[in-house]
């Protein structure tokens, strides 16, 4: 019989082979997700009028044309338009419920189209890429749709495994 | 407010670059940034979008604004992180932060890096803002 710090080493190296693989050789282990895979959808908002402006007394970004109907019709919206900001942020609890184990290493994005107070967003996605060198990581593409289907938020996220030294 | 007050450095025609700037995760301001964006804080951990609210620290601020002029608003038009090590809580940082106008269309680009105590850089950010006229126009 193996000693059993030998054993312990084995499972160790089989888990960490797996995460360089991102193939989950044993039961549980954490993998990186594969091209193809998608992620459930989830509806963050509604973005409410005391919701920009809570987000602006904590984050600075007090642009008028998020605060003031008046500013925003000025600039050619017709409402206050949630702020870019605080529609990303909710991508990194999107990817953390659906996988907690993973960390998102990477976060682009363009704004497409205003979002505007009192709307809700509806955030889905999947994985279309997974690479093991330099450093094994998945790239997720995600959209946050606004309340007419259109399109407000193109993403790409990088993501790797929290074992892998997590980058946050 | 000029450029000299700022003490820029230009490195370039259209290039702005900002003196270091001092920057803290305090937990209280994490912990209420997290509860503005609908996220539980996760004990020790700092939101990925979290140095987004260093945009608005008054050196930075000044930077875009007179970088847009009057008569103009910014809109966000694109946003990019990339980390190569996580934010801690309660940590100093330095922020790096440079500036380039281009057109047409008109555009401010921030590249921002944030840099521990050690001088390893934690994070970069990129912000697109797009330069749009104020005044009567078409309603999106």
């Amino acid at each position: 019989m193996r000693p059993a710090r030998n054993r312990a080493a084995d499972r160790s190296n089989r888990a960490w082979a797996c995460l360089m693989t991102g193939t989950a050789g044993t039961q549980g282990a954490p993998s990186l997700p594969e091209p193809g895979v998608k992620i459930p959808a989830r509806a963050f908002g509604p973005f409410e009028k005391e919701a920009l402006a809570r987000y602006a007394a904590v984050s600075g970004d007090d642009n008028p044309i998020h605060l003031d109907v008046k500013a925003a019709k000025s600039a050619g919206l017709f409402d206050t338009p949630v702020q870019g900001m605080l529609m990303l942020s909710c991508f990194e609890p999107f990817i953390k419920e659906w996988r907690p184990d993973l960390s998102v290493a990477r976060l682009s994005c363009k704004f497409l189209s205003p979002v505007f107070a009192g709307d809700s967003i509806r955030i889905s996605g999947r994985a279309i890429s997974r690479r093991d060198s330099p450093r094994p990581e998945s790239v997720l593409r995600l959209m946050a749709h606004g309340p007419d289907n259109r399109l407000a938020i193109l993403c790409e996220a990088t993501v790797r495994c929290n074992a892998l030294g997590r980058p946050r | 407010m000029t450029a000299d007050a700022h003490q820029w450095k230009h490195g370039g025609s259209e290039s702005v670059e900002l003196p270091p700037l001092q920057v803290r995760t305090a937990k209280r301001d994490v912990a209420a940034f997290a509860s503005a964006t609908g996220g539980a804080l996760e004990l020790g951990s700092v939101p990925l979008t979290f140095p987004a609210c260093w945009l608005a620290l008054p050196p930075v601020r000044a930077l875009i604004t007179d970088s847009i002029g009057a008569g103009f608003l910014p809109v966000h038009e694109a946003q990019n992180f990339t980390y190569e090590r996580g934010l801690e809580l309660d940590c100093d940082y330095a922020l790096c932060v440079e500036a380039s106008r281009t057109e047409p269309p008109p555009r401010l680009t921030l590249r921002i890096s944030v840099a521990n105590p050690q001088g390893e850089i934690c994070a970069r950010l990129e912000t697109v803002l797009r330069i749009v006229p104020t005044g009567p126009g078409p309603a999106l």
